[in-house]
């Protein structure tokens, strides 16, 4: 597991209870789940945005970036490698 | 003559059957198209055995499905309850208990989340399960398939035996104690809340209206309906961020929406992109489930200057109740408005006597949408339906009226202004949270030896949970451990956001939990 899945993991399972219980499967969809809600993901984004010290642009706001730890993992990769994704 | 929840489809229908009825994602349906699949669907559901009066479940997201399932349950007789899609299995369970569940309509998804919990379900005679996914194994009831169900040819009309007077539907919501009671809603109490709205609103066919509440919330259903019944457009969405909301909003034309606080929230953070293109269709947004905060009617009203903004209030024992005409907003802006069309909203004190402007007392609704009451629920019936006090002896108790638990006071002009609740409970992103509800959760990981809930004001939500909590002797409670447990057994907005370990809980003189004196410790 890289580090950056793990660091993002950890915020989740501290965060939302039900991902303490229930684990996390890396393609499983937050709000499908009941995981987060709406809310949620925001928190979400905004700890990406501290922790990594990114900039999530509202053009990045997309269900495709934040659906699940997946996708989560490789946008921050992503912006990490300097690669846009909007 | 248009008297049925499905007559309000039929005649929209008549009048123009190749409008645009309903729309998600790339999913249209005419009024024809989306008439056509509900005969079909009403013809497969009396098929399998739904008669008048059986309780027809809906567990389904927002979809072209759902919408068909109300209305399509509705044709055959039946009477729809809508199970909100955040619901976990024990609370559908319970739903579906509570309301002897005659069939229950579903995706194989959740199919396969609810078949622990189905054997349970003593009145469920049959499934109706959307979409091309596998059943789960070991279902012990016959499982039909949605798509077959819809395609099914219609015998053009049955002898229709319903009445205006007949149960449509049963809306879930919570109180201040127990398990969520179902809100029985006659027909007449949904078409009448149907054309009031839609008067006040001045909807008419060209309306294109977005739903984001969901159908399960009565303002939402209602937003459904004022769209058939006009023969407009409804657009349904999910969505994770505001700014989907916003695409929509612009793609579609969308001319009326309707919110709770929450959902102002979002679309005022500047990431909703609300104020970078003017939404020049957007005629009119409402919002209900809660007063808006002042700070986002003011950027809401900034960005969308031309919008007229409805505050409204209502609850579920009664629909729909008040509305603040948009000109009069600048001068009350804090008012949840007077009542709507056809209703009178009395403010009564203790006593039962009308209270003077600016006196606090109960707000008590009379008119058309007053609902049935709860089902099997006879004794919190009697208590929030009663006679009405103010009619003349010889009238006897020829009305019910319906008493909120809302406290209010009326200004010189008839205007109401929100207090506080009577009772103690909870209101979060516009959901009704009974504390009992949450305590008995919390009690059932069997760690606790007394669990309170309270409501804390928050900002986004109205307000949130906070739970004060004993420990059973010699046990000790990872606070993180004991919400994990919790957010197995209820949706996230019902599982406290704070907890705090005490090692006695105040108590009144009678011995029951001292909630007032919770409340004080928070500073409330």
């Amino acid at each position: 597991m890289d580090s950056n899945e793990a660091r993002i993991r950890e915020f989740v399972m501290k965060t939302f209870p039900l991902a303490r219980k229930n684990g996390i499967k890396a393609d499983e969809k937050w709000l499908e789940t009941g995981m987060m809600d709406s809310l949620g993901i925001l928190d979400l984004v905004q700890f990406l945005e501290k922790e990594f010290a990114i900039h999530v642009s509202d053009d990045e706001l997309l269900p495709e970036n934040f659906e699940s730890l997946n996708s989560v993992v490789s946008f921050v990769n992503a912006r990490q490698g300097g690669v846009l994704k909007s | 003559m248009d008297f049925l929840i499905w007559h309000l489809l039929r005649d929209s229908l008549r009048r123009n059957p190749e409008k645009e009825a309903l729309v998600h994602g790339a999913e249209r349906l005419s009024y024809r198209e989306l008439a056509r699949r509900t005969a079909g669907l009403a013809t497969g559901l009396r098929q399998h055995g739904l008669k008048r009066g059986d309780r027809m479940g809906i567990y389904l997201d927002a979809s072209v499905q759902q919408v068909v399932s109300i209305f399509g349950a509705s044709e055959a007789e039946g009477v729809y309850v809508p199970v909100n899609i955040l619901l976990h299995p024990e609370q559908v369970m319970h739903i579906a208990r509570d309301c002897g569940m005659k069939g229950l309509i579903t995706t194989s998804a959740k199919l396969e989340a609810l078949a622990e919990v189905l054997p349970q379900i003593p009145s469920l005679e049959f499934l109706v399960v959307t979409g091309a996914g596998e059943v789960p194994s070991g279902i012990n009831v016959p499982v039909h398939r949605y798509e077959e169900l819809c395609a099914l040819d219609s015998p053009g009309s049955w002898r229709e035996t319903s009445i205006e007077k007949d149960l449509a539907a049963i809306l879930y919501t919570s109180g201040s104690t127990g398990k969520p009671k179902g809100v029985m809603l006659s027909h007449a109490n949904v078409v009448a809340g149907s054309r009031i709205v839609s008067t006040y609103l001045g909807i008419t066919e060209n309306e294109r209206i977005l739903a984001v509440l969901p159908f399960s919330f009565d303002a939402g259903m209602n937003q459904m309906m004022t769209a058939f019944e006009k023969g407009g457009t409804l657009v349904l969405i999910n969505f994770m961020f505001a700014r989907e909301i916003v695409k929509v909003l612009l793609k579609e034309n969308i001319t009326g929406l309707a919110g709770v606080p929450t959902l102002w929230s979002l679309l005022a953070q500047p990431n909703s992109t609300l104020d970078k293109q003017p939404l020049t269709s957007l005629r009119y947004i409402t919002n209900t489930g809660g007063a808006m905060p002042q700070p986002v009617l003011k950027i809401l009203r900034q960005h969308l200057p031309a919008t007229k903004v409805f505050l409204m209030y209502g609850l579920t024992e009664a629909f729909r109740s008040t509305y603040l005409p948009p000109e009069e907003l600048d001068k009350r802006p804090t008012s949840m408005g007077k009542a709507i069309p056809d209703t009178e909203i009395l403010v009564l004190n203790e006593q039962g006597q009308l209270c003077k402007p600016g006196e606090p007392g109960e707000l008590v609704h009379r008119g058309p949408t007053v609902s049935l009451g709860y089902w099997n629920r006879p004794e919190e019936t009697a208590r929030a339906l009663r006679p009405n006090p103010l009619l003349p002896s010889e009238m006897g108790d020829c009305e019910k009226v319906c008493y909120s638990g809302d406290l209010v006071k009326m200004d010189e002009d008839g205007f109401l202004y929100f207090i506080g609740r009577r009772d103690t409970m909870i209101k979060s992103s516009g959901v009704r949270i009974s504390p009992t509800e949450v305590e008995e959760v919390l009690f059932q990981t069997g760690k606790l030896r007394g669990a309170a809930v309270i409501g804390l004001p928050d900002e986004m939500l109205g307000q949130v949970i906070k739970a004060f909590i004993v420990a059973k002797d010699g046990q000790t409670v990872d606070t993180e451990v004991l919400l994990a447990d919790c957010a197995q057994k209820m949706p996230r907005y019902m599982v406290p956001k704070f907890v705090e370990i005490l090692s006695e809980l105040p108590k009144t003189s009678s011995g029951k939990v001292d909630y007032p004196a919770l409340r004080r410790r928070e500073g409330l």
